[in-house]
């Protein structure tokens, strides 16, 4: 498979605190790349580096050949990130909302209806779009944030916690989603500490704890390596 | 598409909010209700005064005197109790609020001139600002009276010589000297119409900074508080852009507010003042401003505004950065207090003060801080200083440009995530 994204010796400091310890790891295009983990173990801190919002202490990030360091503008350009806990403008509805971001991206009015009725499409919230964003519950606000993810097909999405706050019938959904766009060609590097969701989605994983991956794989041979029924015992055995 | 033009949309849409309208409206109504209410106030206060009257005297002195004061514009009402303490009983019940009493032998002392008094009493109804008026009404009915018992008397003794004379023999004719400029006319008039002038001008700064500040800071307050700056800032537009968007939005939005709300305060103040430039032109004072070169042409007001534009810009630039040390829009109202102290300092000390005077570390305070600039900017015009306005412009261009660049470089590192005050203990998520 032809790697998008390379993630090679990634390093990440706060202050005296080393929150990553050199990490490697690659996602090809079309690919769902999971990073699983507990709370604090740089799951997140890896995203947001990806995705432009924090600087690398040291290590080297490409994407599409383009250096995260010298053309974060270009990675800006290509990828798409549904931050764990993101909330959507109050005092927009949810269709200026889309508008908004679907403009930064759009070249064209017909690229923009474009953007805009897929998003429609996958937000699936029907006329509440024309209501006020301040007035979703969280289950809703999560859908049009992924909408607003999704909808321009970005060549990266990146995904942290995607179905974080919502119930059992709009996760499934959700991971329907993910999976559609992976299969058009969609690469998504995503993180959760859900492992039976990320077992279902994902394509390989990289478990990850304390700011080191311990392994990577598909689920399929991480379960057949650590002897394990589920990824969560691959967790624990790696652990060991 | 313009991206910039999309987020600057989005940031006075994110802004202009039904509760912003609604307590913009509401400021004015309130302010036009008191102004409204003071104004009937003061007409009441112009009007003829009712003072009751207890003439134990009865003399043909008492009469003319009587009938003096209301030639000097209050309403004598006799009252028809020949005892003092009826006399204000009764009184009380009517709406005078003041009570005179000639005492009996009034007239005969008057022409032995010996000093007789008069007992006042006044009925203080009220504690506001209207129930001072008593101690006027008593100031001036004494000085009537006095006035007119002096003229009466020199008129007697030195018929020849009009009593106007005698009591002031020598006259001023006053000159003010502004700059090269000389009028006719007296300096405390001079002074007091540029004063009540110009008194909007610092009000109007102080509250087009603090708004557009405020608004600036809760803005990006908002942005970390809703959990959408991240996503934000992933987007594909330069960060200089996202800051320079917030602080334009908030500079709009900021000045029409401060227009709307300073049109309501001039509601609120011309119930106080009435039309200084109608009372000015009254006065006489208007023709001598015009020689003295003191009234703001329009090239005053452009400078004046370019000097305003600039503070804003300053302010605004500062309130980016206090905005991205916040961690909520409850931490962002805190934060909005070192910059009202900045414009409150200049503020006190251009109303006060004349900064030559000041000593060297509060002058070297007062024109390190930015916001002095505007507020000396309207004096400076008038007394043709003009280097000290373009110093003080340069000079906010330069503190502007250096806070931009620091704004810009924030928002474009990691800190405009991670750098926050500590308000409460600090969760770092990994």
């Amino acid at each position: 498979m032809d790697n998008v994204l390379k993630v090679a010796g990634l390093r990440k400091f706060y202050g005296g605190l080393e929150a990553l310890k050199g990490i490697d790891f690659e996602v090809g295009r079309g690919e769902i790349f999971a990073l699983i983990g507990p709370n604090g173990a740089g799951k997140t801190t890896a995203l947001r580096i990806v995705a432009t919002l924090l600087s690398p202490s040291d290590g080297k990030v490409t994407f599409l050949g383009y250096d995260l360091k010298k053309q974060p503008e270009k990675f800006r350009e290509k990828i798409s990130y549904l931050p764990e806990e993101a909330g959507a403008y109050k005092n927009l509805k949810g269709t200026d909302y889309l508008k908004f971001m679907a403009k930064f991206y759009a070249k064209s009015d017909k690229e923009l209806g474009e953007f805009i009725k897929r998003a429609q499409d996958i937000a699936d919230l029907g006329t509440r779009l024309n209501e006020k964003a301040g007035t979703y519950s969280k289950g809703m606000t999560r859908k049009l944030l992924l909408a607003r993810a999704l909808m321009t097909r970005p060549d990266l999405a990146i995904l942290d916690e995607p179905t974080s706050g919502l119930d059992v019938i709009n996760a499934l959904e959700v991971r329907e989603i993910v999976k559609r766009f992976a299969k058009e060609g969609i690469s998504v590097l995503l993180s959760s500490h859900n492992m039976l969701e990320i077992e279902f989605l994902s394509d390989r994983v990289g478990l990850i704890d304390k700011g080191r991956i311990l392994d990577t794989g598909t689920p399929e041979v991480l379960k057949e390596k650590y002897k394990a029924r589920n990824l969560e015992e691959v967790f624990r055995s790696a652990l060991q | 598409m313009n991206k910039f033009l999309n987020l600057l949309y989005k940031e006075i849409k994110e802004l202009v909010t039904l509760q912003l309208l609604i307590s913009l409206l509401f400021t004015i109504f309130l302010f036009y209700f008191i102004g409204q209410m003071a104004k009937t106030e003061m007409k009441k206060a112009m009007r003829t005064q009712k003072i009751a009257v207890l003439n134990l005297d009865d003399s043909p002195f008492s009469e003319q005197l009587i009938g003096n004061l209301k030639t000097a514009n209050f309403e004598p009402q006799m009252v028809k109790e020949r005892d003092k303490q009826r006399a204000i009983d009764e009184t009380k019940a009517t709406d005078a609020n003041l009570l005179l009493v000639i005492p009996q032998g009034f007239g005969q002392s008057l022409e032995t001139q010996e000093i007789k008094e008069i007992e006042t009493y006044s009925y203080l109804r009220t504690f506001s600002l209207v129930g001072s008026r008593s101690s006027v009404i008593i100031n001036a009915v004494i000085k009537a009276i006095n006035e007119y018992l002096s003229n009466d008397y020199l008129k007697k003794k030195i018929p020849d010589l009009s009593p106007e004379k005698i009591k002031n023999p020598i006259k001023s004719k006053d000159f003010v000297i502004v700059k090269d400029r000389m009028a006719e006319g007296k300096a405390e008039a001079v002074a007091g119409f540029v004063s009540s002038q110009s008194l909007f001008v610092p009000i109007i700064l102080m509250m087009i900074i603090i708004y557009a500040s405020q608004m600036v800071i809760s803005a990006i307050a908002m942005e970390k508080q809703n959990k959408t700056l991240e996503t934000l800032l992933t987007v594909p537009i330069s960060r200089t852009s996202i800051v320079t968007a917030k602080m334009f939005a908030s500079g709009i939005v900021g000045l029409i507010s401060a227009v709307i709300y300073m049109f309501g305060f001039r509601f609120y103040m011309s119930g106080f003042m009435g039309d200084i430039s109608q009372a000015a032109a009254a006065s006489g004072v208007s023709g001598v401003i015009q020689k003295l070169g003191l009234a703001m042409d329009t090239k005053g007001f452009i400078i004046l505004g370019i000097s305003l534009f600039f503070a804003i810009l300053v302010a605004l630039a500062l309130a980016t950065i206090l905005g991205v040390l916040a961690e909520d829009y409850r931490s962002a109202q805190s934060l909005i207090m070192p910059l009202i102290f900045l414009v409150m300092i200049p503020y006190f000390l251009s109303f006060f003060s004349d900064p030559k005077t000041l000593s060297l570390p509060a002058k070297i305070l007062l024109y390190a801080i930015p916001f002095s600039h505007p507020f000396l900017t309207s004096q400076n015009l008038l007394l043709e200083n003009y280097s000290a306005v373009l110093y003080g412009i340069l000079y906010m261009l330069a503190v502007f440009i250096v806070l931009i660049i620091v704004a810009a470089r924030i928002f474009s590192t990691d800190k405009v995530l991670t750098m926050k005050l500590k308000f409460r203990k600090k969760k770092v998520q990994f």
